[in-house]
């Protein structure tokens, strides 16, 4: 079987399971938090929907970008080999005919799409409830699949350095906490160069830094000291942090041999 | 007749941990049965064949192939793993074809196999049921079922009979059994001599991480029977019972337990002891409670072994 079959195959294992996992149901209802903030707002600003929405959409985008997508690749990717040791079945996928790194690879592609369609869903709702008001505007859809591309990205990027924390380290989940909590919250905020450190910075810099709606600060909270780096450039860094990220972790669990806890 | 799977001068370490000491071993096609306390190394041997484990020293060839980072190697091989662990939000059937997936079988066939492996160990009515519901030996089972759905040439198995009922054993003996008539080969492990005896007569020995014997059953038996054995004997007058084996040479030591019912004897005649016993009681009219082996297990014949 070549390698792209198997990675075919892994992904297909590993999405029909995820889906139905405890986990996926805990993170599917996370997700409704900024749909059912967006239902209040829009009762609350009945009939004042301009500005106002557009500064509590800002809100939901630091929800999808700094907590949601990172919350979510944290415990997905940290469980991509990491959840095979601790439940022990690791020895039904490495007792197959498969290349080790497809596995990695094809996990890793199940549960990055599995993260996608949760934060589509979310954004999609919480999205067009907030601006209800201009769907007939065509910039609105814009707007939202950008936003979606560059949470896409944030997913892929994130999921990847997970993916290689938890095939590498016993306890990812807590180094992760620290990086994508700490340290991904701190540093973007540094000027100059230094917050390019962070893969939020490269983020933000593709989102739209206009106002939105014709008026009111557009994204100034999220985009607060932000000194973006060129849009093309910052897609081109977001794809060679994962594509290294997830390189390393096929390396790492290939040679790597997990004990099992007694 | 060529070895289908060669260890040679194979160890393993924990760290500082002995996991399996030099061991050089050659397996037949047939069944094998790798016998050893718990923590003997028979797990370690296992994962170091099917590739899960990396050796420190020597090396282990399946079919003339390494198995570590060798995914080639399992398509020969089915293992089943000595632990209850499984993804409790699958159904059986769910389990054994999502696994049957990562052989390139068509959609059909994936379907096909999966139905005949469920059907083999009995589980075609269940198969829909998520095995998180599963008792304890349909999860042995539904394990095997995955081991045998891509009709492999080597079924590796550790620990098969766990937690088995002994119908559930039975028919689990059975199973293995039939696979072996088909000319495959089958390594299966256990701690327990009757279970091992009960599928194969070809035997090896595990204690320590080494080997300390391999040969058939009647050989280990042997082995075995130059161990004394210590006998428990709980009656109503054990002393009077006692006496009557006082000038019995096949009996090395006597004595009394503490409860006063109890007589304790060491005997390298297990079988003849047990003939004269039936008599003393009849002809002495003494009523037996209970007899017990208190050291008839695997640990101190292994422990024997080691100190001989």
């Amino acid at each position: 079987m070549t390698t792209k079959r198997a990675v075919r195959e892994v992904f297909g294992f590993f999405f029909s399971l995820g889906r139905r996992t405890g986990k996926t149901r805990v993170f599917a209802l996370l997700g409704l938090v900024p749909v059912i903030l967006a239902v209040v707002l829009r009762v609350v600003l009945h009939g004042r929907s301009g500005d106002i929405a557009a500064v509590f959409t800002e809100i939901l985008m630091v929800f999808f970008l700094q907590f949601y997508i990172v919350i979510l690749a944290l415990f997905y990717g940290t469980s991509v080999a990491a959840e095979e040791v601790e439940g022990r079945t690791l020895s039904y996928l490495i007792t197959r005919p498969v290349p080790k790194p497809a596995i990695i690879l094809g996990k890793y592609a199940a549960y990055s799409l599995l993260m996608f369609l949760m934060v589509a869903v979310s954004l999609a709702l919480s999205f067009f409830i907030m601006n209800a008001a201009r769907l007939g505007d065509a910039r609105l859809y814009l707007t939202f699949l950008s936003y979606l591309g560059v949470l896409g990205l944030g997913i892929l990027a994130y999921t990847a350095f997970f993916t290689f924390l938890g095939t590498l380290l016993k306890k990812a989940i807590l180094v992760g906490l620290v990086f994508g909590f700490g340290w991904e919250n701190v540093i973007q905020y540094f000027p100059g160069s230094t917050q390019r450190f962070s893969v939020v910075h490269f983020l933000k810099s593709l989102l739209p830094y206009r106002p939105m709606g014709g008026g009111g600060g557009g994204l100034a909270l999220l985009l607060f000291r932000l000194e973006p780096t060129a849009p093309l450039v910052a897609v081109m860094i977001l794809a060679v942090i994962a594509g290294v990220f997830l390189a390393l972790a096929c390396g790492v669990f290939r040679t790597k041999e997990y004990l099992y806890e007694e | 007749m060529t070895a289908v799977i060669a260890a040679s001068n194979l160890s393993k370490y924990y760290g500082n941990v002995l996991g399996l000491n030099e061991v050089s071993l050659d397996i037949e096609s047939g069944i094998t049965g790798l016998l050893g306390p718990n923590g003997a190394g028979k797990s370690t041997f296992m994962k170091l064949i099917t590739g899960q484990m990396k050796p420190n020293i020597g090396h282990v060839t399946v079919r003339g192939r390494k198995a570590w980072n060798n995914p080639a190697v399992f398509r020969d091989i089915g293992f089943c793993p000595e632990n209850d662990v499984f993804y409790e939000d699958m159904t059986g059937l769910e389990f054994v074809a999502g696994l049957l997936r990562f052989y390139g079988y068509s959609a059909s066939e994936i379907k096909e196999r999966a139905a005949k492996a469920l059907d083999i160990v009995e589980l075609t009515k269940d198969k829909d049921r998520l095995i998180r519901g599963y008792s304890r030996g349909m999860r042995q089972r539904v394990k095997f079922a995955q081991a045998i759905a891509h009709d492999p040439e080597i079924v590796i198995l550790d620990e098969p009979l766990n937690g088995l009922d002994p119908l559930g054993k039975r028919k689990f003996i059975k199973l293995i059994k039939e696979f072996k008539s088909q000319g495959r080969t089958v390594l299966v492990s256990s701690h327990v001599l009757p279970e091992i005896e009960a599928l194969t007569s070809r035997v090896v020995l595990i204690h320590q991480g080494k080997i300390l014997a391999q040969g058939d059953i009647p050989y280990i038996r042997e082995l075995i029977e130059a161990h004394p054995h210590m006998i428990s004997v709980r009656s109503s007058d054990p002393r009077a019972l006692a006496a009557r084996f006082i000038g019995d040479r096949s009996i090395q030591k006597m004595s009394f337990g503490a409860d006063g019912r109890t007589f304790v004897v060491e005997t390298h005649k297990r079988d003849d002891f047990f003939g004269r016993l039936t008599g003393a009681v009849l002809e002495g009219g003494i009523e037996v409670e209970e007899i017990s082996s208190p050291d008839d297990n695997l640990q101190a014949v292994f422990e024997y072994l080691v100190g001989k």
